[in-house]
């Protein structure tokens, strides 16, 4: 299973999906271009504590993770 | 009388462990602390390490390799440090939306070592003595 996680007021909230599924990962590309689209950030783990950002859909990663736009405080 | 206290114990020590179950039960379902769960996971180990011991990891930004200090926090809680790891100067910004802490800290992480420039474009920068160190290190 990989995961999409999606940084709200409740910690995070995941969608987990089947990647041999073409309707789920559908629906996860589709959930990554909402996502990225309203200003979200999206970021992958390539080693342990070594991240990576992502403009599309990569449909071979195990776990996305997503923050809101970042604005000065 | 001793023998109401003995009655009475076993009542009490009940409450006591529904109380304890009670609070690490829902302890551990709060929000803050699935955002600690979360940066804890993202953070490398020596990340990990200092920040549970100091409640504070360095970063090393992807564009000129200066480091950084994010604190627990949600503002006002990322420092740019010198080599003897003394703050020069303050930089705030946050993902919007009012996260967790811990959603916060990783988010600045995250785009400390993979976007430094285009988070400092945005960020406001503060003097770096505006916080002491008291003012990071309240409980969670």
């Amino acid at each position: 299973m990989a995961t999409q996680i999606v940084m709200d007021q409740t910690g995070d909230t995941r969608h987990e999906f089947d990647p041999g599924n073409a309707e789920a990962l559908a629906r996860a590309e589709r959930r990554f271009r909402e996502l990225t689209g309203a200003g979200f950030t999206a970021a992958l783990r390539t080693g342990p504590g070594e991240v990576t950002r992502i403009k599309s859909f990569d449909p071979t990663a195990q776990e996305t993770l997503f923050y809101p736009r970042l604005v000065g405080g | 009388m001793i023998a109401a206290v003995w009655l009475r114990a076993p009542a009490r020590a009940r409450l006591h462990a529904l109380r304890e179950l009670y609070r690490r039960f829902f302890g551990e379902n709060t929000p803050d602390a699935r955002g600690r769960r979360l940066l804890a996971e993202w953070l490398s180990p020596a990340q990990r390490a200092q920040f549970e011991e100091h409640r504070y990891f360095d970063v090393v930004g992807c564009d000129t390799g200066k480091s950084y200090r994010i604190h627990y926090g949600t503002a006002a809680n990322v420092h740019e440090i010198d080599g003897a790891g003394h703050a020069t100067m303050g930089w705030c910004f946050v993902p919007s939306g009012f996260l967790v802490p811990g959603d916060v800290m990783l988010a600045q992480k995250i785009a400390l070592e993979t976007d430094e420039n285009g988070a400092l474009a945005l960020a406001n920068r503060f003097p770096a003595a505006t916080h002491s160190e008291h003012f990071y290190r309240r409980p969670f």
